[in-house]
């Protein structure tokens, strides 16, 4: 199941080491003071608990803030979840790996995937330079237990002659050890998980590993990588040698359709790339002219209307306020890492996630960085939707966007007799 | 996936950059930013007066501006801070950073506060990208709210 992990983590101890050795020079591995009060703990999890093999761990902290990793903040750090480990080095930076994950974002809470049998789960908390507080902010070591054997679920249908596909990818290709693997589906529909659909589904990619059993839930590991939200591409680092890929589409809760809708297995030859860890960092996204790169977001981001809920009926010059969970807004033109700005979409269809949004009277831009803009409709129905993009104008991967409402635009706004 | 060398890399950028902040911020008090007229910041969530569990989501409205990571020196923008049971200091000064100033420097526009039981205000005070107070600021009224 974890045969890919070695491998990564040697990667990711490889890249770590010029790290290590640049802090030793700049007395970095100070560490950052924590109250005495501060308390982390896990949120309706406790120990000895019995839990699905996928599950969300939610995080509490009180007595310090959570800020994304990098910024410097008086008693302020990030979350680490420490699975099956022991407490790393606390005057160290914690590793980067599969057994420490970080939320350098600031996320308080986490989805993870854990093979059957037992599993110790602990927190850390973090400064800016993931170093550990003095005194240690974390929480005790909980043991939680997978049950073995997921039960057999129905399967849903697929249309016959539907299939999916690796867009620009041979059997045989070489691509370098980072590589952006972009997947394409005919006949069937991409729709997140947890959706449900008839004839659609999620993508999964499966890594160096054997079709598993096609009338179970996929597994969720190293080698079975899930695209929950839907999302058509993959930035993938996998170790230079040869690999092996296929894709496979699950149903809403993750079971392959019935026929199952698969590509064939590809081989591929990894070579190194080159690129230092530094290289690696400026975003994809400042290639301008043709095909602009997405902007990667946050799994967990969502935007939303405040005002109006959709079927409200308001008036014709109304403030339509708006909501962004887990990223942050940012004038456009500002590159930033989890930002974007909003755009809204009145009466008319989702644009193409591809390209840069389109500037019109239906597609009304807020690149100053506002959450609420004042707007004037002629009366009767008309149809919202949010939708984030980033510094070029083109929406995140996976697509930050609300879902469509309706309004119905009256002079007396939510006082107007309503017709029922 | 998670990319390593993406933390790495990002690790070693902070270290270069910190030393470097820390002396610019000390060399000079920035003037302070225009806000436009008009300009108001405000509680979606919670309002004055109201009951909330330990663990609750602030909701922030801003009119009239717009919002913007720190550090990003953009006309009309800021981003947003909660002042949690304090008074919002002299508003010619950067607002400090511990936890009665919860700063939203990711250009954020809501955030998850866990509380202890009891009354305590909140206010919101939006800072420009040197976290100075606007002139004159943008300040929303103090709330008061019962954690129950």
């Amino acid at each position: 199941m974890l045969r890919l992990a070695p491998a990564l983590l040697l990667l990711g101890l490889a890249v770590a080491m010029p790290l290590a050795g640049a802090s030793a020079q700049e007395r970095a591995r100070q560490r950052s003071p924590a109250p005495a009060t501060a308390r982390l703990s896990f949120v309706g999890l406790a120990d000895k608990a019995q839990v699905p093999a996928r599950l969300t761990v939610r995080f509490a902290i009180t007595g310090m803030e959570v800020v994304p990793a990098g910024q410097p903040r008086r008693n302020g750090g990030h979350h680490h979840l420490l699975i099956d480990t022991e407490l790393p080095p606390l005057d160290q930076p914690i590793p980067s790996d599969f057994n420490h994950i970080h939320f350098g974002g600031g996320q308080t809470e986490a989805e993870i995937a854990l093979t059957p049998g037992k599993h110790t789960l602990q927190l850390l908390f973090a400064d800016h330079n993931h170093v550990p507080h003095d005194p240690p902010i974390m929480s005790e070591r909980i043991t939680v237990e997978v049950p073995a054997t997921p039960a057999e679920k129905p399967r849903s249908a697929a249309a016959p002659g539907a299939r999916v596909f690796f867009i620009d990818l041979q059997d045989g290709a070489t691509i370098p050890s980072h590589a952006k693997i972009r997947f394409g589906a005919e006949g069937i529909t991409v729709t997140p998980a947890g959706t449900a659909s008839p004839n659609g589904g999620h993508h999964h990619l499966l890594v160096d590993t054997e079709l598993p059993a096609l009338d179970r839930e996929i597994p969720s590991d190293f080698n079975h990588l899930h695209f929950g939200r839907g999302q058509t591409e993959a930035e993938l680092s996998l170790p230079p040698g040869e690999h092996t890929l296929q894709l496979l589409m699950g149903d809403h809760e993750h079971v392959p359709h019935d026929p199952p809708v698969m590509s064939p297995r590809i081989r591929v030859h990894v070579v190194a790339d080159g690129r230092p860890a530094a290289a690696a960092t400026p975003s994809p996204s400042h290639i301008h002219g043709a095909g602009l790169a997405r902007t990667a977001a946050p799994n967990d981001a969502a935007v939303y209307f405040i005002y109006p809920r959709d079927g409200d009926r308001i008036y014709p010059t109304s403030t339509i306020r708006f909501g962004l969970r887990n990223m942050g807004v940012a004038p456009a033109g500002v590159a930033k890492p989890n930002t974007g700005h909003h755009h809204l979409l009145v009466d008319t269809e989702t644009p193409s996630f591809d390209a840069p949004i389109p500037s019109d009277l239906n597609h009304i831009h807020l690149g100053g960085g506002q959450t609420e803009y004042k707007l004037t409709l002629p009366n009767g129905r008309h149809t919202l939707q949010l939708l984030l993009a980033d510094e070029n104008h083109v929406p995140h991967d996976p697509p930050i966007i609300s879902e469509r409402i309706t309004v119905i635009v009256a002079p007396g706004g939510p006082h107007a007799r309503r017709r029922r | 996936m998670i990319s390593q060398a993406r933390i790495a890399a990002a690790g070693l950028f902070v270290l270069m950059a910190w030393p470097g902040a820390a002396s610019q911020a000390l060399a000079q008090t920035p003037a302070r930013q225009p806000a436009p007229p008009g300009a108001q910041v405000y509680f979606h969530y919670p309002v004055d007066g109201l009951s909330v569990p330990e663990r609750f989501t602030v909701r922030i409205g801003l009119r009239g501006m717009g919002v913007a990571p720190a550090g990003v020196d953009h006309a009309r923008t800021g981003h947003h801070h909660l002042l949690i049971d304090t008074e919002p200091g002299p508003p010619d000064q950067p607002i400090p950073s511990d936890y009665n100033h919860i700063h939203l420097g990711n250009g954020q526009t809501e955030v998850v506060v866990t509380l202890p039981k009891g009354r305590h205000t909140l206010q919101l005070l939006l800072g420009d990208y040197t976290h100075t107070p606007h002139n004159p600021p943008v300040m929303s009224p103090k709330i008061t709210i019962n954690v129950r």
